[in-house]
């Protein structure tokens, strides 16, 4: 009964499905990092992203005439800005004030609610159904050694590692990233030493959301979308990060990854009814255990 | 001037009169469907088929002089708001009847209410074979539907009988439907002495199927039974194209969801299911039915055709135990319902006493026939199910 085969196949959908919960997490962590809040609609923000990116990208291939790929290769720097000024509506409307009053759990009921507010939009712009997502690549699995993996679940996972590369790349090279990296350090000496925290922290929603947007279309032509797309995935993600730890950006994609694998194989090997179970197992033995994540640094507060 | 004065009274007498006439009380009936969410697509089709029937009839008068007044509520397909809705419904509107459901765990939840307060529901879509037995005595339920054991009697029959497939796999959700379907598709199997040999089950919202169709791989499954929804019906396609394993899926009524045929594409062609009215202009009547739809609400594909007919069709049916029982009360309708004398062209089939006291289904097994996905829309499986005579097939009683 124990094939080889089968458990790498289940393996590899299990990383390219973890993949995308990791690059969500990471978006997850990148506003945490900063401002010690996160985006609970970032489900919605993967929704928009790829609802918008669905709508430019049927838009350009209608009137200009474009094939599929070279439409999808042109729509992703408009998803790109579409996600970031979505991050920073997020942030002004619905973090900014709870961070100015110091409130403890404004942010929460916030970002919900935005989140809410975007899904209804979304249902109300582009209906309720769910609709397949046209794919830039062949939609035929292509065999690596009888594993079958699609083109685009390829391209899930380079895209996801290329996009939290660019991130890390931009933290570490450019000003704006070394203010937020500041920023995250601590926020008190980076705003005495004159970073200005209130953007650095509208730029990490920005950032956020840029992420959970690109993840959007990624995902799109293999899960189909919709306006209901981001609620599961957004739970789950959530798991990710706390499961990762909120200040590793590494920390999300290895738990992300880990997740993705554990769920495949249990749904396989004890029975798919018992799928989710794994998940939620491994975030409250993390939380018993080790509360910052597997990766994460506990914070230590000098009293 | 006393003339003009008479003459002033005359008509604010003719006024006052024809306009009660015009101001009658309306009958209000509940509708109570999914219009959001993955069920969408169906409670939205049951809704206009509804919506067209009201409005045909009240344009020839209404029932007992009074027009029908549709109070509609989305229910979510979600067990809580339907009880929710329901209680609105009951208590608040105060509605005469209400029809819906298309969610057997809504409606599970929901009519209980209904059944105290004594006031029929007509379900039109919900398959789910409790849902007419949750009463016993003084059952207020009624249905339009084909219920899942006829359906799980008819897909057994077509895999094992017509096809010769010995290996069965289920694959089924983990929601009310899914869950009691299967359990009816087992017996059904049973009877003809075959043992599934997978039962995998997944969630409304999940989209990688590679796990539970790799468990039916192992087991060397020939066919694939289902009892799911849309775009997780479409994904199961979708799974099987992506690892290169095509079997033929034979499923519940869903197959015929317009989320599964758009999301599954070609990965979709082939499956079949039962359907108690195929999109066809087979008769007048749903020629008419067809065209009137399309105009009214510019379509050219019904989302769900089923729905659509099936509310429809119970529409008629209950302004017809309306108009026989001479009133409102809920007791009265329901023995009009259950002893109707006129015979009621539907678009599903001609109704002559659909309902008695102890049978509250108007379908029986040989009304369904199978359909078939082909080129993104359903066709009968086998056309001459539907030519000449056999076009409408009633109840057998």
């Amino acid at each position: 009964m124990f094939d080889v085969q089968t458990l790498i196949q289940l393996v590899v959908s299990g990383i390219s499905v973890g993949m995308i919960y990791g690059v969500v997490a990471f978006g997850y962590q990148l506003t945490f990092a900063t401002s010690s809040t996160l985006n609970f609609g970032q489900g919605e923000a993967l929704m928009l992203g790829s609802l918008a990116g669905y709508t430019i990208m049927t838009q350009l291939a209608a009137h200009l005439g474009l094939p599929m790929p070279l439409a999808y290769a042109l729509m992703l720097p408009f998803v790109l800005i579409f996600g970031m000024l979505q991050g920073a509506i997020v942030e002004r409307l619905g973090v900014r004030q709870a961070i100015k009053t110091k409130s403890e759990a404004g942010w929460i009921m916030a970002t919900i609610a935005l989140g809410i507010i975007f899904k209804n939009l979304a249902e109300n712009i582009w209906g309720r159904d769910t609709f397949p997502f046209p794919s830039p690549l062949p939609e035929e699995a292509i065999q690596v050694m009888g594993i079958r993996i699609l083109p685009m679940e390829v391209l899930i996972v380079c895209g996801a590692i290329a996009l939290m590369a660019a991130v890390e790349l931009f933290n570490r090279r450019s000003i704006y990233g070394k203010a937020v990296v500041a920023t995250s350090a601590d926020i008190g000496a980076a705003g005495l030493m004159g970073v200005n925290t209130a953007q650095v922290i509208t730029l990490s929603y920005a950032l956020s959301s840029l992420t959970a947007a690109f993840a959007g279309v990624l995902v799109g032509p293999v899960t189909l979308t919709g306006a209901s797309l981001g609620s599961a995935l957004g739970l789950k993600a959530f798991a990710v990060a706390i499961i990762g730890g909120l200040n590793s950006g590494m920390g999300v994609v290895v738990g992300g990854v880990l997740l993705g694998i554990t769920d495949r194989l249990t749904g396989y090997y004890i029975s798919s009814g018992y799928q989710d179970v794994p998940g939620l197992v491994m975030l409250l033995l993390v939380l018993s255990f080790k509360p910052s994540g597997l990766f994460g640094k506990a914070k230590i507060k000098k009293v | 001037m006393r003339f003009a004065r008479r003459t002033m009274m005359a008509l604010v007498a003719t006024t006052a009169l024809t306009s009660a006439a015009f101001a009658a009380d309306p009958i209000k009936i509940g509708l109570s469907g999914p219009f959001t969410g993955g069920s969408a697509s169906m409670g939205v089709s049951m809704r206009d088929g509804v919506r067209l029937a009201v409005d045909e009839i009240n344009k020839a008068g209404g029932v007992l002089g009074r027009p029908l007044l549709l109070v509609e509520r989305d229910d979510e397909a979600k067990n809580d708001v339907g009880v929710q809705v329901a209680q609105e419904l009951i208590n608040k509107e105060q509605v005469v009847a209400t029809m819906g459901y298309i969610n057997t765990g809504v409606a599970l939840a929901s009519q209980r209410f209904y059944q105290e307060a004594e006031i029929p529901v007509i379900n039109n879509v919900a398959t789910g074979t409790a849902i007419t037995k949750q009463f016993p005595e003084n059952n207020y339920i009624f249905r339009m539907s084909a219920n899942d054991v006829i359906q799980s009697g008819m897909i057994a029959e077509e895999a094992v009988k017509k096809r010769g497939f010995k290996a069965p796999a289920i694959l089924a959700d983990s929601t009310n439907y899914g869950q009691l379907g299967q359990k009816d598709l087992e017996a059904a199997l049973a009877a003809m002495g075959i043992k599934p040999v997978a039962e995998e089950k997944f969630n409304i919202g999940d989209t990688d199927m590679t796990s539970q169709l790799l468990r039916a791989k192992a087991a060397n499954a020939d066919v694939i039974l289902t009892y799911a929804i849309g775009p997780e019906l479409a994904q199961i396609a979708n799974g099987m194209g992506k690892l290169g394993w095509h079997l033929p899926m034979i499923g519940s009524w869903t197959l015929s969801m317009s989320t599964f045929i758009d999301n599954a594409g070609a990965n979709g062609e082939g499956a079949v299911m039962p359907q108690t009215f195929i999109q066809s202009p087979t008769t007048p009547k749903r020629k008419a039915f067809i065209d009137a739809y399309q105009a009214a609400y510019k379509v050219d594909r019904i989302p769900s055709p089923i729905s659509a007919a099936q509310g429809y069709d119970g529409t008629l049916l209950l302004a017809a135990a309306i108009k026989q029982a001479g009133s409102t009360d809920g007791a009265k309708i329901k023995a009009a319902l259950e002893n109707l004398n006129t015979k009621v062209e539907g678009v599903v089939t001609i109704y002559d006493h659909p309902f008695t006291a102890t049978d509250h289904e108007s379908i029986t097994a040989n009304i369904p026939v199978f359909g078939m996905v082909k080129n993104g829309r359903v066709v009968a499986e086998n056309p001459a199910d539907l030519e000449g005579a056999n076009a409408v097939r009633v109840k057998a009683h």
